[in-house]
């Protein structure tokens, strides 16, 4: 199923832990020079950089192509000509990605992802205008409707398979959302059902996971995103529309969107999975998933007083914020307290360059995001509202 | 072959030594698993959330608390984040320094940001500047600036940098003059400055690890500035002129010194000027659609050759 060999993969990922472990020390520059001759792989790959415009150059070529061969071609045509035709396209862009990746060994070059990307849309927006184009607009759930949710779904997923790319198991995460829509109108249902599909798929990852010992790079980042749409899924504070409202202030009353017993069902899960994570997160030492637990103990505590209806302080989050600090600086000093500063496989020291590079460019990025939005207005009635203050670091009006 | 398997010949055809062999060999099999990066985050975001809390008490309860109160309890946790740095930093040196503790860089921001508030709060209340909002946002960037080059800390340097950029916007508000032209002028002032002063300092050997800081703020708001230009209806072409020679000069920086991003920024950057001005009154939509065909299929292919002699290695 897999585009690429398992030899070429692994021997781009020792070229790029040689790389790292040069970086850092570890590896003298010759013996890196000497080693790096034997990890030379047959795959062609590129900096994030060039990445990221290769890919924003093929989605520009990509659209502007089709958009031309349909404004000279199929201008008068119809909703399900255009449909057939857009499959044409994500057809052509699927080849086109194909035949980059196992012709030319593009790999996480920018290329090849846009076409895949492209043929996701493609094949969608075919299928909509193709099947569905005419059809009154109805509220109501429809299970026809669901065809193309699940055509996105299935190919998202093959395209995670086949290239390896996880934000296309994220795409089809979302398909997952659509898909509930068709089934039932009821937003418990809804979630539940949305719910039921992540579980089954961190199921399904979890028994991949476990057959593997080292090599999981595929289900790395996959877990966690499972974890996190669960828990999207469960929050009804976090990804409900009427509450999300009522948290900005828009005046909508939260609900009774949802029964009691769900709700509160809801409540209790918010607080048991970030545990659940955390705790498997510690065990099979996966930093990404840790990650991903803290992330939603966090969502948890944020969410805690609005769905127990209390009211917010202004210093709640000055509470949170002592709590994370305080968090940090204990697991922090506990390792540091153990015989070499590593405590059940764990150390607060840094063992990667990258680690070093992303605190770089994270702390540039932070201190230029801070004061965004503290320019203060020039206005009569400018009044002070925390931190309007140039360099200060509060907003305006957070 | 895993990366195990490969230490394991390594280690036999006396590539690595076996200490290196045992290391790099525990680190695959996470033996050992850093906790370096998500410790940092969740200082960085506490330490956020706290200040986003303080503002926000501040401004909403300053005239229950008292001037006296809010006035006090910022000062003392300025001093208190400010004492413990002075307190605690390594002495000065030219090159780059690391932090003396591992919350000590989260101290530094934590404090340059309540400073921040103080700050305003003070001129809010007593109009401390009469009103000057620009000459706070020029002593809190002076400020800023001392700091990070006394601490060596990235974070302060782009706040001192956004505090800078900051004093010459408002600056600009108070001209009576056509703003835009204005605000475009001191961006390419503001560059000058920045881009100069950081050329110096690298010069004299004055953490010269902040070039790349410098360097990447000055490229972003000169194009933007420039693009700005581009867009004109009229007048244009003396900033047309500009932005191809700044995505010239970014385009061999970035290839010269490895430095992908600029040429990310040259390309981008460049495609939006050029095709702004050669689709400028076109309302042809397979002429537009065309163009955007055959200058697209023209970047990849230039990116490629790039991406297949330079970008590999990067």
């Amino acid at each position: 199923m897999r585009l690429y060999s398992a030899f070429s993969e692994e021997t781009l990922r020792a070229r790029k832990l040689l790389a790292d472990w040069a970086d850092e020390g570890v590896l003298t520059k010759t013996q890196y020079e000497r080693l790096a001759q034997e990890t030379v792989s047959d795959l062609r790959t590129t900096n994030i950089f060039l990445r990221l415009i290769l890919f924003l150059f093929t989605l520009i070529c990509v659209a502007a192509t089709a958009g031309l061969f349909f404004k000279v071609f199929l201008s008068q045509s119809s909703n399900q000509t255009t449909g057939i035709f857009l499959l044409i396209f994500a057809v052509v862009c699927y080849v086109a990605a194909e035949i980059a990746a196992s012709q030319a060994h593009l790999y996480r070059y920018g290329i090849e992802e846009a076409l895949v990307v492209c043929s996701v849309g493609f094949l969608c927006g075919g299928m909509q205008a193709a099947l569905f184009s005419g059809r009154p607009y109805s509220p109501k759930p429809d299970v026809i409707q669901c065809v193309v949710p699940t055509a996105g779904l299935a190919f998202s997923l093959w395209i995670w398979r086949r290239f390896g790319l996880w934000y296309a198991f994220l795409a089809a995460m979302i398909f997952a959302v659509f898909l509930s829509g068709c089934w039932t109108s009821s937003p418990s249902a809804q979630r539940v059902i949305v719910g039921l599909l992540y579980v089954i798929g961190l199921v399904c990852v979890i028994a991949a996971r476990s057959g593997l010992e080292h090599n999981e790079d595929d289900y790395a980042i996959v877990e966690p995103l499972l974890w996190l749409g669960i828990y999207l899924a469960i929050n009804l504070q976090l990804s409900s529309l009427s509450m999300r409202a009522q948290w900005l202030g828009l005046g909508i009353r939260s609900a009774s969107e949802f029964p009691r017993s769900f709700y509160w069902s809801t409540w209790v899960l918010i607080w048991c999975l970030p545990l659940v994570v955390l705790a498997r997160g510690v065990r099979r030492k996966d930093r990404f998933v840790i990650a991903a637990g803290a992330m939603l103990a966090i969502l948890t505590f944020v969410s805690n007083k609005p769905y127990l209806g209390w009211p917010r302080h202004t210093w709640d989050p000055m509470l949170l914020g002592i709590l994370l600090i305080g968090t940090a600086w204990l697991i922090r000093s506990w390792l540091a307290r153990s015989p070499g500063a590593i405590r059940r496989g764990f150390t607060s020291a840094r063992l990667s360059g990258k680690d070093k590079d992303w605190m770089n460019v994270g702390s540039v990025a932070a201190g230029l995001a801070a004061p965004q939005s503290l320019a203060p207005t020039r206005s009569a009635e400018f009044r002070f509202g925390g931190g309007s203050s140039g360099g200060g670091g509060a907003g305006g009006s957070f | 072959m895993t990366i195990l398997a490969r230490l394991d010949r390594w280690k036999q055809e006396a590539l690595i030594s076996p200490e290196q062999h045992s290391y790099l060999s525990g680190l695959c099999r996470r033996e050992q698993v850093s906790l370096f990066l998500e410790l940092n985050i969740l200082l960085y975001a506490g330490v956020l959330a706290f200040v986003a809390g303080l503002g926000w008490t501040v401004s909403t309860w300053s005239q229950q608390l008292g001037d006296l109160l809010v006035v006090a309890v910022l000062s003392t946790l300025l001093a208190a984040c400010f004492w413990y740095c002075f307190s605690r930093a390594p002495a000065w040196s030219f090159a780059e320094t690391p932090a003396p503790t591992a919350i000590f860089d989260y101290v530094l921001y934590l404090g340059s940001l309540v400073w921040g508030i103080e700050l305003a709060y003070l001129e809010n209340r007593f109009h401390v500047l009469s009103g000057q909002w620009n000459f706070h946002l020029l002593a809190t960037a002076a400020f800023f600036f001392f700091l990070a080059y006394r601490f060596d800390n990235r974070c302060v340097l782009s706040l001192a940098l956004s505090s800078l950029a900051g004093w010459f916007g408002l600056t600009i508000s108070h001209l009576p003059f056509h703003q835009d032209t204005a605000y475009r002028r001191f961006a390419l002032l503001y560059c000058l400055l920045v881009g100069i002063g950081g050329v110096l300092l690298k010069q004299r050997s004055l953490k010269p690890h902040f070039f790349g800081t410098y360097l990447n703020i000055v490229a972003n708001v000169l194009f933007w500035a420039l693009l700005s230009g581009v867009f004109n209806r009229r007048g244009y072409g003396i900033w047309f002129l500009a932005l191809l020679i700044a995505c010239a000069g970014s385009l061999a920086w970035g290839l010269k010194r490895r430095e992908f991003v600029f040429v990310a920024y040259s390309a981008v950057y460049g495609y939006v000027g050029v095709s702004s001005i050669l689709i400028r009154g076109v309302y042809d939509d397979t002429v537009v659609l065309g163009y955007f065909v055959i200058t697209a299929v023209a970047m990849l292919v230039a990116l490629i050759l790039i991406a297949r002699r330079f970008g590999r290695a990067a």
